[in-house]
Formats: structure tokens, C-alpha cells, sequence
């Protein structure tokens, strides 16, 4: 049975079709729309996916060629959203409607680049200098930037940026700026992306899938 | 001050089941569990830890996550055996 559907994002306008290695062995995904708005989605048998480290690379890759290869904006959900009907999707899109259309403004031409910075084993840093460097760097390009957790003792900075597409050039340099700064010889840094703009976008979706 | 207060209250078997209860609480962190996940993650792609290091200790610590699930599970619903 692959009645149910997974989802990975939501986008507004034309259906997005292709064939590709989707989650849980699905190999299309496809659009369910109501009115502009559509959820792209594959086929599952199930309405509790189990987040394997293969599928959770194929959500993020079928995001990745929609924003990029396929110059799409679309308001990306997290691994492992699936719902029971094409129905309760189209109730989602509905009932979701306005927040979607917020998100789908927020995100619209952007992408989304992470930044750690790790401390070399047994090196001493000052984190507060790093922090005060990087913010000087980044801040300024980025449109928005969000804290993640510091959950290793080595992390000294873990950091999302949403940027504006045009702006990614000037940002690659201004991390290739902070690579070669003084420091390097005590961190490491950890530079990620794009991924599609999950640490911007605060959609919830309802209970009943 | 919660566990002073359940400890004074509750009779002599409770006072075992919640140290017993702190103890496992403490023992399964998954929380802490995720976080070594996740660093582990972190040091393999940075280059600190080798492939072979990294899979042997995601595997150690995948297991003990599900071990610490189960137990927060029996916890909350009450079904861990206390031996004194």
C-alpha cells in the first residue's frame, strides 16, 4: 500500500514533476495542489516515517534541486512528514493557507548556510573574539541568522544564515576571510549549504494527518 | 525543592524508587546521548575522527539510545522493578 504521502515542502504556482531516488524507495515526486499553493510529495506506506541517514540525505537533496537546479522557492518542511490522503493535504494547504504565504515571502530567493566553528583539540581560543569577528563578517550580508545548540564542548559558534541568493558570493568570501584569520591555527571551521531555509521557515502543521 | 520533599513524604519504598528513578533518569540522558551523536558527526567531518571511528561509535551510541528510550518508557509507565 502507497496510498499515504510524503511531504517536503510546499510551493506556490506550477507543479513541480521528476523523476528521482525519493524517501522510502519512492522514485517520483509529485505536486498535490489546492488552488496556487501544492505540497510537493512521493508515495509511502506510511504515516510514521523511520529517519534513516539515507532518507534523510534524499529530503534534503529533492529540496536542494528544487530551490537550486530548478530555481523554485518553497517553504520546506522537516524529515518526516506524511500524511494519511491526498485529501487531509489539500485541508492542510487550505487551513495552513496565510502562514504558508508568509513563509513562502520569507524564504522566496534565499538560501540557507550554516557555520560552525570548532575548537582544535587542546587549542585555547577566546570564544567571545571569535563570536565578535564572525558577527562582523557575516552580519552584515546576511538577511536574518539564527543560534543553534553548541552541543559539543569544541563547538565555539554554531550558526544559520538565511542570504539572499545574489548574495552568496560576498558571503563565501567573507568565510574565506575568517578561514585564513589569525585564529585558524586553534579552530577549524565548518562552513554547510545551501540547504533549504528549514531554521527560517515556523510553519506547524495541524494533528490530523 | 521537589525531591527533597518527595523524598521526606513518601514512605521508605518511595525514597529507593526515586533515587533509583534520579539514577536511571541520569544513567539514559538521551538528550546528552543525541548531543554525542551529534559530535560525533561533527569530528568525523572535520577530520578528527577516522571513518572507522566514527561508524564504530555512532553504532555504540545508536544502541544506547534506544536502550535509554525503552527505559524512559518502563519508566513512565511505571513498569521498572525496584530491587533493594
Amino acid at each position: 500500500m502507497t496510498s499515504h504521502r510524503y511531504v517536503y515542502g510546499v510551493v506556490d504556482g506550477d507543479p513541480v514533476e521528476f523523476e528521482t531516488d525519493a524517501v522510502a524507495g519512492a522514485d517520483r515526486v509529485y505536486t498535490i495542489s489546492h488552488r496556487r499553493l501544492g505540497a510537493v510529495v512521493s508515495d509511502i506506506d506510511t504515516t510514521d516515517p523511520e529517519e534513516t541517514d539515507e532518507d534523510a540525505q534524499r529530503h534534503d537533496d529533492i529540496l536542494r534541486e528544487i530551490m537550486i537546479d530548478r530555481d523554485r522557492a518553497i517553504v520546506p518542511m522537516q524529515f518526516g512528514m506524511a500524511f494519511e490522503s491526498d485529501r487531509t493535504i489539500k485541508n492542510v494547504l487550505r487551513g495552513a493557507r496565510p502562514a504558508f504565504r508568509r513563509a513562502m515571502n520569507d524564504v522566496e530567493g534565499r538560501i540557507e548556510l550554516g557555520l560552525k566553528v570548532v575548537r582544535n583539540e587542546d587549542a585555547e581560543v577566546d570564544d567571545d573574539a571569535i563570536e565578535e569577528a564572525v558577527a562582523e563578517e557575516l552580519e552584515s550580508i546576511a538577511a536574518q541568522s539564527v543560534p543553534n545548540g553548541l552541543f559539543s564542548d569544541r563547538l565555539v559558534l554554531n550558526r544559520s544564515y538565511l542570504i539572499e541568493r545574489e548574495d552568496r558570493e560576498a558571503f563565501d568570501e567573507a568565510i574565506a576571510r575568517l578561514e585564513e584569520a589569525d585564529s585558524h591555527d586553534e579552530v577549524t571551521v565548518r562552513y554547510t549549504g545551501p540547504f533549504a531555509p528549514y531554521s527560517f521557515v515556523d510553519v506547524e502543521i495541524g494533528a490530523q494527518r | 525543592m521537589f525531591v527533597l520533599d518527595d523524598l521526606l513524604f513518601r514512605p521508605f519504598v518511595g525514597i529507593v524508587d526515586t533515587l533509583h528513578t534520579l539514577a536511571l533518569d541520569e544513567m539514559y540522558d538521551i538528550d546528552a546521548l543525541e548531543d554525542e551523536l551529534k559530535e560525533n558527526q561533527l569530528l568525523y567531518e572535520i577530520g578528527d575522527r577516522s571513518e572507522e571511528e566514527y561508524r564504530e561509535r555512532k553504532e555504540e551510541l545508536e544502541a544506547e539510545i534506544e536502550i535509554a528510550q525503552e527505559v524512559h518508557e518502563r519508566l513512565s509507565s511505571g513498569r521498572v522493578e525496584v530491587k533493594s
